[in-house]
């Protein structure tokens, strides 16, 4: 028995090591800016605004429908300002991988930036201040998918075999054929391109909220908006069918099921904007 | 798409081609909106024809199509959860939001039938 369980971590350990992409560039020198408690905002400015392109991506997502800002943001620094410094590395780090996650699925870039619309209209619902952030995570809370299509795409095959045949959902399709799931290898990536945990935990952990100890809100609302938008049909995650909602994640955020009408409400016109959004990511 | 002539052109429509002058000048993109103003210099410049997108007007019958394509596509995504409560309310809601879709777009109709040059005649 030990046996079976030494060789499952060690294929674990191998897929772990192998197939993880490289973090992009300038994610890694943001990263290792901001580990040092003296760097200033304005230091984190120069290096995104060192990349043009970068910066006019970052500043196009920043203006998009989809933060729904009253008045326009027009530089980087503004940006860290008004939005944070987790939120437009959330959005360097979404430009870096929008040409990765376009690739990796059909439907994978929409479902994400319906989650992200999501997240935020759930976090609006409940009133909390910072729905920019968790509508970030809601973007990359399904990078792990991604490794998946591009770096083992010879699993990604069974899974998805797996998954027509026995309508399962995506992640059991994945359990039973690697003992892990994307969650697990999302988390692997934050660790490797050294994300924080407010980006990690949700990417570990929105198919299981309830084992969320450091941000179990906003894991919590990437889990309810991943059901709500896979309801509203919009985008493909692998597989056609609504997951269950863990209650325990319901009862932390305090949700009415009548709230349901006004988050779709507020998330149709967001979803509307969509091209604006894969535009603003894409270069042109 | 099609073409209209200028005098059928009404602000609201949407250009389905760039509006360029004969020199090649841009006046107005793919996408733009007609306005009063863009008509008053097409209409200076002489320019008597251009190319909108045209309104996809539905039947009755089609958008009750559509609602129920959307209700049963809702049942299958729905069908492993459809007995618990808080999914159970999403999917009502869905099915509620996809309904007052289609009977708004049913009530915006009226309206145009009745102000329609064709008359059923009496």
């Amino acid at each position: 028995m030990s046996g079976l369980n030494d060789r499952m971590a060690a294929k674990r350990e191998v897929k772990r090591i192998k197939n993880l992409p490289t973090v992009p560039g300038i994610v890694a020198k943001i990263s290792r800016l901001v580990e040092n408690p003296e760097t200033s905002a304005a230091e984190v400015g120069r290096l995104i605004t060192q990349d043009q392109v970068l910066s006019a991506k970052v500043l196009r997502m920043a203006n998009s429908a989809f933060f729904g800002m009253s008045r326009k943001i027009s530089s980087i620094a503004q940006a860290l300002m008004i939005l944070g410094f987790d939120v437009v590395k959330g959005l360097v780090l979404t430009s870096s991988v929008f040409d990765m996650i376009q690739k990796s699925m059909a439907g994978l870039w929409e479902h994400s930036i319906g989650c992200a619309a999501a997240s935020g209209a759930v976090a609006a619902a409940l009133g909390r201040d910072d729905a920019e952030e968790i509508l970030v995570a809601g973007l990359l809370h399904d990078l792990g998918k991604v490794v998946l299509a591009l770096n083992m795409p010879e699993e990604m095959g069974l899974i998805k075999a797996k998954v027509e045949k026995e309508d399962l959902f995506f992640y059991e399709a994945e359990t039973a054929i690697l003992d892990y799931h994307h969650g697990e290898i999302g988390q692997w990536l934050a660790e490797h391109w050294n994300l924080p945990e407010s980006l990690a935990e949700p990417m570990r952990l929105h198919h299981h909220p309830e084992r969320a100890v450091v941000y179990p809100e906003a894991t919590a609302i990437v889990h309810v908006a991943d059901v709500i938008i896979r309801g509203w049909g919009f985008g493909y995650a692998g597989d056609p069918l609504v997951p269950p909602v863990s209650m325990a994640a319901w009862d932390l955020l305090g949700l009415k099921v009548t709230d349901f009408p006004a988050i779709l409400d507020m998330l149709e016109p967001k979803l509307s904007n969509l091209a604006e959004l894969t535009q603003a990511g894409s270069v042109e | 798409m099609k073409r209209i002539s200028i005098e059928h052109a009404q602000p609201g429509q949407i250009l389905a081609q760039k509006l360029t002058r004969s020199d090649g000048v841009l006046l107005a993109g793919q996408g733009a909106e007609v306005t009063e103003g863009l008509l008053r210099m097409l209409a200076r410049m002489n320019i008597d024809s251009l190319v909108i997108e045209e309104e996809i007007k539905l039947s009755p019958e089609e958008l009750e199509e559509i609602c129920r394509n959307r209700v049963a596509s809702l049942q299958v995504r729905f069908v492993r959860v459809e007995k618990l409560p808080v999914t159970a309310a999403l999917k009502a809601a869905l099915i509620g939001k996809a309904r007052r879709e289609r009977d708004e777009a049913l009530a915006a109709m009226v309206p145009e039938a009745e102000k329609g040059g064709e008359q059923c005649p009496a």
